[in-house]
């Protein structure tokens, strides 16, 4: 489903420049879920970008589901996140002026894709049925996080990426959250990259993969 | 400490330079306007208060001739030789370009008034004239002002070309204060440009109480010596003009404080994060005021230096039109060139100061009144922005009522300007509270399943705060744009329609009395049928002061074709025709202008006395007719009533009506007429056509409303100004929210119509606000306020057209800044995407 080969990515400019990819290869299949450890500053968002094509490496490819994404223009890199992939970051950016009904179901309605049982599963293990009418600014982080994840996941895509999705919640809430989410993406037939600094959050996932100067090994 | 919070606060504008850019051009483009009218104002006044000098001698008063007919060279020489060594004599016309243009041409003794000047007045009169006897000697010099000879591309010793074929002296081009737009020439190249021997008027310098008696006793019965008030004449007339060039002047300055108040409000916001950790490190809310006063202490400085440098800039370009206005239409002559007073810089830096003030106190006041940790939470954010909404609309309220009862109580052209200050206002603040109502308005339009619609539409409550003071901007922009733009079509259209009824006769003559008597006794001849007049209309006149005001008394023929047709606008009677029909039949009637009504509060039936050279004699006001573009009160009797009465009574000129032309091929009705003109000794410069007399009177007409066009561009543009700073400011400010809809696979299209269909929502709001409110303001200003600053009455001509033409505009200006903050966006997404995830 995802392959990755040979990946080369720098920042700054040549002579100061900074590897952070290099010739980095990487295989998920359908329905897995990996874990993405490293230190900080490693590449770990950086790779992330670019699997969700909002950045270009500077050689080596990345096919996502039977397409090479250097192949892609930007309409259809959105094209391609709309349906098929999913981003839950740190921040939750939900859309404020939307109800948290609506910012559930807002990329099932971008892709036009609807599972009317799937979205009752979704609030219902979410524990966001009472807070379907409330604005984003009237929930609490955890929950601000939980409306995000549903969000991700409505629609079925191929592939959720998360970076550090619940960096911004405490120990507990964070293993709540995780136990759902890994849950609910076996449940959407998602594949799950995840970025974490956490070897607990890890064990949620069935691969963890390691992020070392530039380059990925299994641990 | 200071110092360091102040490096603190300031760096941010190293860091967003545009922003800096953005709260300078608000500052310049506000400063700038206001500067511009005040500048040009003051100006126009230190003029008025020179205007009874000429060539830097003081004209206390004037030696005229009763009749107005001219004074004999030897009157003067007889003076002169009396040891009167402060008098001048003086010849006055005004010739006409090739292109239609008037130029006003002042004659004097240049000998005499150089040989009694003071040595150190000589040099700064005729300074950097080489050699000034050419002045005087044959073939004389056309002293021209720097900017007619630039207007019309003179270099030294070109000669003028005018439209009857004259030729002006050779031209000697240099600047002389007070000259304004007029051509100076010594009085013997006056008398041969002119045709003439007789001098318009003499000027007299300052008189002792003894030589005042002597010139007295020594002047004939025809001459009169009358003190000259022309500075206060001037500054009275001219008031509402420059009253309601300031009023623009402030509506500008106010949208252009709309961009100040945006661009401090976005950087505030911008630098909530430094605000909260200064005070996390300990720094007082009363230190950060303090360091906040100081910045803005500072940007007033900059923004005052800008502005006023902007302003001159733009009352240079200004000027010209201006001056030309002003002497067409009250004969006032201001200087080409500005000079910056201090007080218009001091007036200026105050404004800033407070204008500044206002723009940060209120978004300060919302920054800091939070606990440290609160200032930067969404939900007080959210609460702030609807409370700051429901306090403007709040607010309104008061001005409404306010202007309201200034309504009822208005009686100059100030408390107009107030009043209609107060209704715009009102209507800026209400207008979020309206946009607010708009989009829930629009929400409930979009059907519930369209979710992506309805996203669409309520990221305007996102865009709402930035968008704002920018809405305002534009509605004051678009409702002023529209109320004056109705006012002036109005206008032109009341004008037009007087014009072809008050000069409906096809040549007026203005020559000297006997040659038009002469004229028209052998073509009216008993029993002679003449071959080209069909009609005439001889109009005699007096000048005198009624109510301390210039006010011109006039003799007409009741008889005459436009007699019949004088256009009233009040009557005795239930017809104008009735009314005409008394004053024709009654030589104790009178017709009065507008301005006598509603300037000099005369009433319809009331009796009035007029002086007469047979003691006060009373006149029934029967009438008062439309008077426009005329700044002094007039007053029409019967041309028999005025001759009687008034001894020394002067040709207003003649009206003639030709024959319609014959089939034959024989020469026309108006090649015949000039034949008799020249025949009798009207030159070719005494005559002037219909079509020549109303192309210069809408020529006035249309300058005098160039200045108004200019400032409603220049509004407009500031509030275009306005609306791109709040579209940076909004990709600036969500650019971290607009990465991420990138990330959910939201397209360019579908992010354009996200940021576009919002502010498309607002624009349409508040143009449509503009419509009826652009309606009241022009209603006011044709109703209310021209009656009481010039007491012209019209109705007023509202079409749906130039409201359509606006909207266009407007939508014109959208795309073109929503381009421009697109390119912006596009610019910026990449390093947003790169960045997200990490904690904004």
């Amino acid at each position: 489903m995802l392959s990755i080969k040979n990946l080369y990515k720098s920042f700054g400019q040549p002579g100061i420049e900074v590897c952070v990819l290099d010739s980095l290869s990487f295989e998920m299949q359908p329905a897995s879920s990996v874990a993405l450890l490293g230190e900080s500053g490693s590449g770990k968002s950086t790779l992330l970008h670019l699997i969700a094509g909002l950045d270009k490496a500077q050689s080596g490819d990345i096919e996502f589901a039977g397409q090479q994404l250097s192949s892609l223009n930007e309409s259809a890199l959105a094209n391609m996140r709309r349906h098929q992939i999913s981003l839950v970051f740190q921040q939750f950016h939900l859309i404020s002026t939307l109800s948290v009904f609506d910012n559930i179901r807002f990329q099932a309605a971008l892709c036009q894709r609807f599972d009317n049982a799937f979205e009752a599963q979704l609030i219902d293990r979410l524990g966001l049925s009472s807070l379907l009418k409330k604005l984003p600014h009237q929930l609490s982080r955890g929950q601000q996080q939980r409306v995000a994840i549903a969000r991700a996941l409505l629609h079925k895509p191929k592939l959720v990426l998360a970076d550090e999705p619940t960096g911004n919640l405490d120990e507990q809430s964070s293993l709540e959250v995780m136990a759902v989410f890994t849950d609910l993406v076996k449940s959407a037939g998602s594949s799950l990259l995840m970025v974490t600094h956490s070897k607990e959050m890890a064990t949620f996932m069935q691969r963890s993969v390691l992020l070392h100067n530039g380059l990925l090994s299994d641990i | 400490m200071k110092q360091a919070i102040l490096k603190a606060l300031l760096s941010h504008y190293w860091r967003h330079p545009w922003q800096a850019l953005f709260l300078l051009l608000g500052l310049t483009a506000g400063v700038g306007l206001w500067s511009a009218v005040q500048i040009i104002n003051h100006h126009a006044e230190a003029s008025y208060a020179q205007a009874d000098s000429l060539l830097g001698v003081q004209a206390n008063y004037w030696i005229r001739n009763r009749s107005e007919q001219g004074i004999a060279q030897a009157d003067y020489i007889e003076l002169r030789r009396a040891g009167f060594r402060q008098i001048f004599p003086v010849i006055e016309g005004q010739v006409i370009t090739p292109d239609g243009q008037l130029i006003s041409i002042i004659a004097t003794d240049l000998l005499a008034l150089r040989q009694s000047m003071p040595e150190e007045t000589v040099d700064q009169t005729f300074n950097g004239i080489d050699n000034w006897l050419q002045l005087v000697q044959k073939p004389y010099r056309a002293w021209v002002p720097q900017q007619l000879a630039d207007e019309f591309a003179l270099i030294q010793g070109d000669q003028l070309q005018l439209r009857d074929g004259r030729q002006l002296p050779p031209a000697l081009i240099q600047a002389q204060t007070q000259q304004g737009r007029r051509i100076f020439m010594d009085i013997s190249a006056a008398f041969t440009l002119f045709d003439t021997d007789q001098f318009n008027y003499i000027t007299v310098g300052q008189l002792t109480t003894e030589q005042f008696d002597l010139l007295t006793s020594l002047l004939p019965d025809s001459l009169a010596l009358v003190q000259n008030q022309q500075q206060l004449d001037l500054s009275e007339l001219t008031q509402s003009l420059h009253t309601h060039l300031s009023a623009m002047s402030l509506l500008s300055f106010a949208v252009g404080l709309f961009i100040v108040f945006n661009a401090v409000r976005f950087s505030l916001w911008h630098r909530r994060e430094t605000l909260m950790n200064l005070r996390l490190m300990g720094v007082s809310v009363k230190a950060l005021i303090s360091a906040i006063l100081f910045e803005t202490l500072i940007w007033s400085l900059i923004g005052t230096v800008s502005g006023v440098i902007c302003g001159l800039t733009i009352g240079n370009w200004l000027l010209p039109g201006l001056s030309q206005s002003l002497f067409n239409l009250y004969g006032a002559t201001i200087d080409a060139v500005i000079a910056l007073q201090s007080e218009t810089l001091l007036l200026a830096w105050g404004i800033t100061l407070v204008g500044l003030l206002w723009a940060l106190a209120w978004p300060m006041y919302l920054q800091l009144k939070h606990d440290v940790l609160d200032a930067n939470s969404p939900t007080l954010r959210h609460q702030a922005e609807n409370s700051s909404r429901q306090q403007l609309a709040l607010f309104s309220l008061p001005l409404l009522i306010m202007a309201f009862i200034l309504f009822q109580t208005m009686e100059t052209a100030v408390a107009g300007f107030a009043l209609l200050g107060l209704l715009l206002f009102a209507a800026a603040w209400l207008l979020p509270t309206l946009l607010a109502l708009g989009l829930k308005f629009a929400q409930v339009c979009v059907p519930k399943q369209r979710l992506i619609g309805r996203w669409m539409v309520s990221d305007g409550w996102s865009q709402m705060p930035a968008f704002r003071s920018a809405m305002m901007a534009l509605l004051l922009a678009m409702t002023a744009n529209l109320g004056v733009g109705t006012l002036v079509d109005s206008f032109r259209s009341a004008f037009i329609g007087w014009l072809e009824v008050r000069q409906n006769a096809d040549i007026y003559v203005n020559s000297s009395q006997s040659n038009i008597v002469q004229l028209l006794a052998s073509e009216q001849a008993p029993g002679k049928t003449s071959l080209w007049l069909a009609d005439s209309h001889r109009q005699i006149g007096i000048t005198t002061r009624w109510k301390d005001q210039p006010t011109l008394v006039n003799g007409a023929d009741t008889r005459a074709p436009d007699s019949l047709r004088f256009p009233l606008a009040q009557w005795l009677g239930d017809t104008p025709d009735d009314a005409l029909a008394l004053w024709r039949d009654n030589s104790n009637y009178i017709l009065a202008n507008e301005q006598l009504h509603y300037l000099g509060g005369l009433k319809l039936g009331q009796t009035i006395q007029l002086d007469t050279d047979q003691g006060p004699v009373d006149y029934k006001v029967v009438g008062f007719f439309y008077d426009y573009g005329n700044p002094k009160f007039q007053f029409y009797l019967s041309y028999e009533e005025v001759a009687k009465r008034w001894k020394y009574h002067y040709s207003r000129g003649t009206a003639l009506w030709l024959k319609p032309d014959s089939t034959s091929n024989g020469p026309s009705s108006r090649q015949q007429a000039e034949k008799s003109f020249l025949a009798n000794g009207i030159n070719r410069a005494d005559w002037i056509s219909q079509d020549e007399i109303r192309t210069l009177s809408v020529n006035i007409f249309e300058r005098t409303f160039a200045i108004t066009a200019a400032m409603n561009s220049l509004t407009l543009i500031v509030a275009a100004i306005a609306l791109l700073a709040s579209l940076l400011a909004i990709m600036q400010e969500r650019l971290p929210e607009f990465a991420q809809w990138r990330a959910l696979g939201v397209n360019t299209r579908e992010q354009f119509l996200i940021i576009c269909s919002p502010l498309l929502i607002f624009v349409v709001i508040a143009w449509l606000l503009a419509i009826p409110l652009g309606a009241v303001l022009s209603w006011l200003l044709i109703q209310k306020l021209n009656i009481v600053s010039f007491g012209w009455s019209m109705p007023m001509l509202w079409k749906m057209a130039p409201a359509w033409q606006l909207g266009g505009l407007v939508l014109v200006i959208v795309i073109v800044t929503l381009l421009l903050s697109l390119l912006q966006l596009r610019r910026r997404l990449p390093d947003a995407l790169a960045e997200l995830g990490e904690l904004s």
